[in-house]
């Protein structure tokens, strides 16, 4: 178990071919403590994976440190740093039994026989493979690999462990089922673990922490709650959470001794009144471009002309079980609503929503960062 | 009610399906004559042979001392060409592997430069190159050894070698290069363990092919090997011809002596052969 800081840490591809230089990792900073299990998130290409894979030494550093424990390991060899990974793709050794592919690690390293033989047998009870040791990968399920390749990082022992986006390749029920067996492994060995993924879903049920990145640049590290309900900016507020939460465009204006948001949209848009929370804070936005966030949950469906009420149209119902989501189409665009199961709104018809405002945010639409 | 259908085919159809069979046929027909004539003579004396040439002796009249006598005329150079043989593929295939790792797995300043050069190697004639390799083998006083067929062998092979066998390496999975890395593999063992044990049939292919040119070489031998002794049998069968060129079963006998190794060598590795052509063919 140990802690692992990444210092100003800079990825810079060089220039090859017709393609210029490209910088993946732009000095991020980024505390991950002993025992904790940090997930990295963010969509495609925002360097999440760049930065594991420095971790892992599989790539050089540009610039920055990174110390695992009290080393740092910049110029350390990934066999040397004491980690082990777990890959998108398995990587297990075709030709290699379940058993070899546990053992080879730990045959590199000369231990005894008994030893190895003893942590595989460990490995494989904790992961359920103890009948499979014989098989060789093509001979297992997706998950089976999967398992296998999580054991493979387990029998090493290593002070971190580091997951690449290891649940994409299998199917909804599995990952799902996946998912829960990590985070119990985390919970049962207490190690630190680095946990790479781009869906939002696995890192805010796995994660102790979250780190949402974008094109090089983390934009918040947080608890996953808080992640969901302070997000730093519009573009983890509408990262984080499924359905995304719903941005209004529009402009913070004064009427009388209060403040409204009136969203886009031309004459008989659709105009709130801001609760004290956001008023004060909305001060300084007056007469300027504002974005009103609000998460599915907070929007009602509510009887015709009660207060706070707006008429829109139902675009499409999602039922999915336990709720049903709503896509609505208002004077002030589409947003979603997240509502009971139960009762069945057709395409078309129409129906009031009022927004709960005391729990919404208010972001500043040019900086895009969080004032409420 | 309609008429029922017709499912033989036409004449035509027929003709289309045997046709490549009686093309097949011919090639196999031309292609195993040599052998079967050479099989044939092997057990016949002078006589025999200018009596009737094309078909086999009776059983009664076949002449086993032809093979004994070949077989005590050759055995040194069969036992010369398979130390060189074995020895270059052996080296070769090794060699091989290290280098095609080298330039599938890592791009440094330089290296594709040194790429091109060895390409460009491939399209020299090896005849272009015999004079100054003489001059070389003299330099190094290496001339009239085995060593020299074994060195200018490994070196000579490994152009092409190179050439598949980094394709094939390129197109092993990234990944478990980098599995192995975070196991604790450095690259002798990565070569090892992932690439020799994922490479076997194209390994073994390209060993076959080394061992078929090896065993098969006769011009560089020819130039640099002086002594009897060193002889190796692309040499040693010529010089057979020309002293003994009246005892064709004999000569014929020796042939097959020649041919046998690679005979059998071929068919306990077909399998191995076809799966590793197949797969330099389509990986990637």
């Amino acid at each position: 178990m140990a802690r692992v800081v990444l210092e100003n840490l800079v990825k810079t591809f060089p220039a090859a071919g017709n393609s210029a230089a490209f910088t993946a990792v732009k000095g991020i900073n980024l505390t991950v403590e002993e025992g904790e299990f940090m997930v990295l998130v963010g969509p495609s290409g925002c360097g999440k994976s760049t930065t594991l894979r420095m971790i892992a030494g599989l790539e050089e550093v540009s610039s920055g440190s990174i110390r695992i424990g009290d080393q740092v390991v910049n110029g350390v060899l990934p066999k040397d740093r004491d980690i082990a990974m777990v890959f998108q793709n398995y990587a297990l050794y075709p030709h290699m039994s379940v058993y070899e592919n546990l053992a080879f690690g730990l045959k590199l390293r000369r231990l005894p026989k008994s030893e190895i033989a003893a942590r595989v047998q460990a490995a494989a009870d904790l992961l359920g493979l103890a009948d499979l040791l014989e098989r060789k990968p093509k001979a297992l399920s997706g998950g089976q690999r999967q398992r296998v390749a999580v054991g493979r990082a387990i029998v090493r022992r290593p002070k971190v462990f580091l997951f690449d986006e290891p649940l994409s390749n299998l199917d909804a029920k599995m990952r799902v089922q996946m998912r829960t067996e990590i985070a119990r492994l985390h919970a049962r060995l207490g190690a630190t673990m680095i946990y790479v993924t781009h869906d939002q879903v696995e890192a805010m049920t796995m994660g102790d922490r979250i780190c949402v990145m974008k094109e090089g640049q983390i934009l918040q590290v947080a608890e996953p709650l808080e992640l969901y309900q302070r997000p730093a900016n519009l573009f983890v507020a509408g990262f984080i959470g499924s359905p995304p939460m719903n941005f209004l465009r529009g402009a913070v204006v004064r009427s009388d001794n209060r403040r409204d948001f009136v969203a886009d949209g031309g004459v008989g848009a659709l105009r709130l009144a801001l609760p004290a929370r956001l008023a004060e804070p909305a001060r300084a936005l007056e007469g300027r471009a504002a974005v009103l966030g609000v998460r599915p949950e907070q929007v009602q469906l509510v009887a015709e002309g009660a207060p706070g009420g707006h008429p829109c149209t139902v675009e499409l119902a999602e039922p999915m079980g336990a709720e049903t989501f709503l896509h609505l189409r208002s004077a002030a665009g589409v947003f979603i609503a997240r509502v009971e199961a139960g009762v069945t709104h057709r395409q078309g018809s129409r129906v009031c929503a009022a927004f709960e405002l005391e729990r919404a945010h208010l972001f500043d639409a040019a900086s895009e960062i969080r004032l409420t | 009610m309609s008429a029922p259908v017709s499912t033989r085919p036409g004449r035509a159809g027929r003709l289309a399906a045997v046709l490549p069979h009686v093309v097949i046929g011919a090639i196999l027909l031309i292609e195993f004559f040599p052998l079967y004539m050479m099989l044939q003579v092997a057990f016949k004396d002078n006589a025999a042979f200018i009596d009737n040439p094309w078909l086999p002796a009776p059983l009664a009249d076949w002449r086993w001392e032809n093979w004994w006598f070949a077989l005590n005329l050759i055995g040194p150079y069969v036992a010369n060409t398979v130390f060189v043989a074995v020895t270059g593929t052996v080296c070769s295939v090794a060699l091989a592997v290290l280098g095609a790792y080298f330039f599938a797995r890592y791009r440094l300043p330089g290296s594709g430069v040194l790429w091109s050069l060895f390409m460009v190697l491939m399209l020299l004639p090896g005849i272009a190159n015999l004079v100054p390799l003489f001059t070389l083998l003299k330099e190094l006083s290496l001339l009239n050894t085995l060593w020299a067929l074994i060195a200018v062998g490994v070196a000579g092979g490994q152009v092409f070698n190179l050439f598949v066998l980094r394709n094939f390496i390129e197109d092993l999975p990234k990944d478990l290069f980098e599995a192995a890395e975070m196991d604790g593999a450095g690259h002798l063992q990565q070569i090892r363990h992932i690439v020799v044990p994922m490479s076997r049939s194209i390994l073994g292919t390209l060993a076959i092919m080394a061992f078929l040119g090896k065993w098969n070489e006769f011009l560089l031998p020819l130039v640099i090997l002086r002594d009897r002794e060193l002889f190796t049998l692309g040499v040693g069968l010529i010089y057979l011809d020309g002293e003994y060129v009246k005892q064709w079963g004999q000569i014929m006998a020796a042939y097959c002596f020649a041919a046998l190794p690679l005979i059998i060598l071929f068919l306990f590795t077909m399998r191995l052969f076809v799966k590793g052509l197949s797969q330099g063919a389509i990986k990637g």
